[in-house]
């Protein structure tokens, strides 16, 4: 069907305005910028009818192959079909190159810092370099996880750094999330599906591949077996069906080869772990869990979980298994360390961060407090305890009575709570009905670490769905982007 | 003083249960007031013991046993050398709290936790603050709160389960030893004294009242009581249950922020019936070997465990993921 309004052959792009904002495709003067030429050039050839057809192809691609997530709202969840943004995210070779190195140093001194908390005396906590208060308050600090061994000091195994780009087009980490990230299989999803609905658009680029990341993360996880024995067994243990991400933990399950399973699966006997199978009990030496902390072991935390494994805690201060990621990262998400990580990069790697933060307020000190809510309406105010955008107040868009009751909710509980400058995040054209236009978006890559560290190619784009939104958050409604790493020129 | 405690902990279960988890925090611990000359963990049946340290430096034994069964018997024994724990240095000033560094180095003891649960301005600090303005020290401050506890609570065994918050603790009156070291941490942490929990055993026939003559042998509980911070001088223990001082009577176990960093025993069962628990410890001033445990006295402390409800199952699968 030919919309009649439009010319014949008017392009989706031609009337493409940026609004101000970073656009990663078009620079100011509205030239489009080197790794988009060709992309560019291709969305410029289709028509709308041609968009939607493209559209419908991928939206079945994902209903077929059962690609849901699950929106919260109030008791119930909602599983919707995963949406993905046709135009497609590039990051050329060299500017890759140094996100990664930025992602794997920040990780590095991430994890550094967790192997000094819980098993190496908390060195920089008697240096002052964060207070030690902050980690003591810290409910993700966990008191269970101090003296268990963690192969390679690697405490954390799969990180999902959420990076996005300010207005000058510089990346910065807007959240660590080392406990369980969820999005890698909708990166490898979305590119299956481009590929099928868009081979075309491949020809000419050499893009990273995705489909390898089951074999890096198996190959991280059996470099965490205890002892380093040759063929570990691994499991992915998921909080059932029910959980938002359960289809990951069975994509996950699958792509590695390893069994998926839940608590009542596993069994403790004499502080090693097993998996009942019907040729009886055999031993598991890697658990890479997608279940919190609290819910692991109803023994030691939770009496109410039914979730978790009893005794496995016995098995992890018995040595005898790795849980992956590790026991007590969530202090490191608690966003009250978030601005001191610049300081532990400088303290245990010597070096200056590649990526920087965003400018963070710390509301418990009151100079910075006092500051930060006199313009808290240009600000974000964050709670130190959520992720996924949950609780977050974005000044700009807030009204005077939410602003005041975020004001006195920080005055009462400091320790709770950040304060951001507002990033206006870069944007990329997106399909909005018959044209494309900006959306802004951020990124989440994936860095595994084991006995040596990979930063996955690309990662998960998050994209606004509404014209200026800064929500990306697939829970609250944001879309995808496939994630295109190039390929070095040839020279 | 040299004592023979013998802790016996019993698990009856109404179905054959299939598996069965267990953390035990029941062995005294080395520390200068007090040394463990021997120490055994038995089970019946034979169940093989992980043994390890915590984070508050507690000992703590891991159990498992994974064939059916109907019960589980374990049996703790030590064998303990005590002096009497000094009372307080010196009577540092009340200012001496507000002291950033003092503050700072206690600050885990300071804030409240699970079952120290006062807010800023509740009934709990009221009370505290009113227990303790015409304090001239932080000594007087304590002696002040321990008084006013033995005032706010009756002691009544049964009269609270483990949960109860501070507030309803007031409400009810009553409770017994973890209740009256709740409530007093509760009321020193508000008013800025660090405090924190003792879980251990006292040899006396009634816990009340510490100081009365007592029997070779005594079949009793495990009891509880608290440390408090003084500026510049440590730790001091006291017995907010019998008001008395900390006495070569007293053995400790271990400590921390509550009842919860230390429970004599902690676990979960594979099953569909319920289980009782029921515990004892027998305490003697030591002749030779640890003293018999008195099998004729009735079990004091029953605790009734009921299967976890399956509805919670699809309420925790749905926890928010990053």
């Amino acid at each position: 069907m030919v919309d009649p309004l439009l010319e014949p052959g008017a392009g989706l792009l031609d009337e493409y305005d940026a609004g101000g904002w970073y656009d990663e495709a078009f620079d100011a003067d509205g030239s489009v910028r080197d790794a988009y030429s060709r992309i560019v050039e291709r969305f410029r050839e289709l028509d709308v009818d041609e968009i939607k057809r493209l559209e419908k192809l991928v939206a079945d691609e994902f209903r077929r192959q059962g690609i849901t997530f699950t929106v919260y709202s109030e008791e119930e969840g909602t599983e919707r079909i995963w949406p993905m943004d046709l135009f497609p995210r590039l990051i050329a070779a060299a500017e890759w190159d140094e996100l990664a190195r930025g992602l794997t140093q920040r990780v590095a001194a991430l994890n550094c810092f967790l192997a000094d908390l819980y098993n190496g005396g908390a060195a920089a906590v008697a240096d002052g370099v964060v207070p030690r208060w902050l980690v003591m308050s810290s409910q993700g600090f966990e008191r269970n996880a101090m003296g268990i061994a963690v192969p390679h000091s690697a405490h954390c195994n799969v990180a999902g750094i959420d990076v996005v780009r300010d207005a000058d087009g510089r990346y910065r980490v807007l959240e660590d999330n080392l406990r369980s990230p969820s999005g890698i299989s909708y990166v490898v999803e979305n590119r299956a599906a481009m590929a099928k609905a868009c081979s075309w658009l491949f020809y000419d680029h050499a893009v990273q591949p995705t489909e390898q990341y089951g074999q890096m993360l198996r190959s991280t996880l059996e470099s965490m077996a205890p002892g380093g024995g040759d063929d570990p067994h691994i499991v992915v243990l998921t909080p059932g069906i029910f959980n938002s991400a359960y289809f990951e933990h069975a994509f996950l399950a699958r792509s590695m080869g390893v069994e998926l399973v839940e608590g009542r699966d596993l069994v403790v006997d004499g502080h090693s772990v097993y998996t009942r199978t019907i040729e009886g009990l055999v031993r598991v030496d890697v658990i890479y869990r997608r279940i919190d902390d609290d819910f692991l072991d109803p023994v030691a935390f939770r009496p109410d979980s039914n979730l978790g494994v009893p005794g496995l805690l016995s098995a992890l201060r018995a040595g005898t298994v790795t849980v992956c990621n590790a026991l007590g990262n969530g202090v490191v998400d608690d966003k009250g360390v978030y601005p001191y990580v610049p300081e532990l990069i400088r303290y245990y790697l010597g070096a200056e961060p590649i990526i920087d933060n965003v400018t963070t307020y710390m509301m418990w000190d009151p100079d910075q407090r006092r500051e930060a809510l006199g313009r808290l309406d240009e600000l974000v105010a964050k709670p130190v305890g959520e992720s996924g955008g949950y609780g977050v107040l974005i000044g700009p868009h807030a009204t005077e009575q939410e602003l005041d009751q975020a004001r006195a909710t920080i005055e009462a509980e400091p320790r709770d709570w950040i304060v951001q400058e507002l990033v206006q995040l870069s944007t990329l054209p997106s399909v909005a009905d018959d044209r494309l236009e900006p959306r802004h978006l951020d990124l989440r890559p994936f860095v595994l670490t084991g006995e040596r560290t990979q930063v996955f190619p690309g990662g998960l784009t998050r994209v606004a769905m509404r014209r200026g939104s800064l929500i990306v958050n697939s829970s609250q409604g944001g879309g995808s982007k496939d994630t295109w790493v190039l390929a070095p020129e040839a020279p | 003083m040299r004592l023979g405690i013998s802790y016996r902990m019993h698990f009856r279960y109404s179905e054959p249960v299939t598996e069965c988890q267990n953390e035990v925090r029941v062995r005294p611990r080395d520390d200068d007031h007090q040394r463990v000359l021997s120490y055994r963990l038995t089970s019946q049946p034979q169940l093989q013991v992980l043994s390890v340290r915590d984070y508050w430096g507690t000992v703590v034994e891991h159990l498992g046993i994974r064939t059916p069964h109907t019960e589980l018997e374990l049996l703790a024994e030590a064998t303990v050398e005590t002096a009497p724990r000094p009372g307080p240095a010196g009577a540092p000033a009340v200012s001496a709290l507000d002291d950033t560094g003092f503050r700072l180095d206690h600050l885990e003891f300071l804030e409240p936790s699970r079952h120290v649960d006062w807010h800023p301005g509740d009934a709990v600090e009221k009370r505290a603050a009113a227990a303790v303005a015409g304090a001239a020290s932080v000594p007087e401050m304590v002696s002040a709160v321990a008084a006013d506890v033995r005032g706010a609570l009756s002691y009544e065994q049964g009269a609270t389960e483990i949960g109860v918050s501070l507030a309803e603790l007031l409400e009810g009156g009553a409770g017994v030893c973890q209740d009256f070291a709740h409530l007093a941490l509760g009321m020193l942490r508000s008013v800025g004294v660090p405090a924190r929990y003792v879980s251990g055993y006292l040899f006396a026939a009634d816990e009340t009242s510490a100081n009365a003559e007592t029997a070779e042998v005594v079949t009793v509980q495990t009891h509880a009581w608290i440390e408090v911070a003084l500026p510049g001088s440590g730790w001091w223990a006291l017995d907010p249950t019998n008001g008395g001082p900390v006495s070569e009577r007293h053995v400790v176990i271990g400590c921390g922020r509550d009842y919860g960093d230390v429970p004599p025993v902690r676990g979960a069962f594979m099953g569909s019936g319920t289980a009782e628990v029921d515990a004892e410890v027998v305490i003697g001033r030591h002749v030779e070997g640890p003293p018999a445990a008195a099998t004729s006295v009735p079990p004091r402390q029953i605790t009734t465990i009921a299967a976890p409800p399956t509805q919670e199952w699809r309420h925790q699968q749905s926890q928010q993921q990053q």
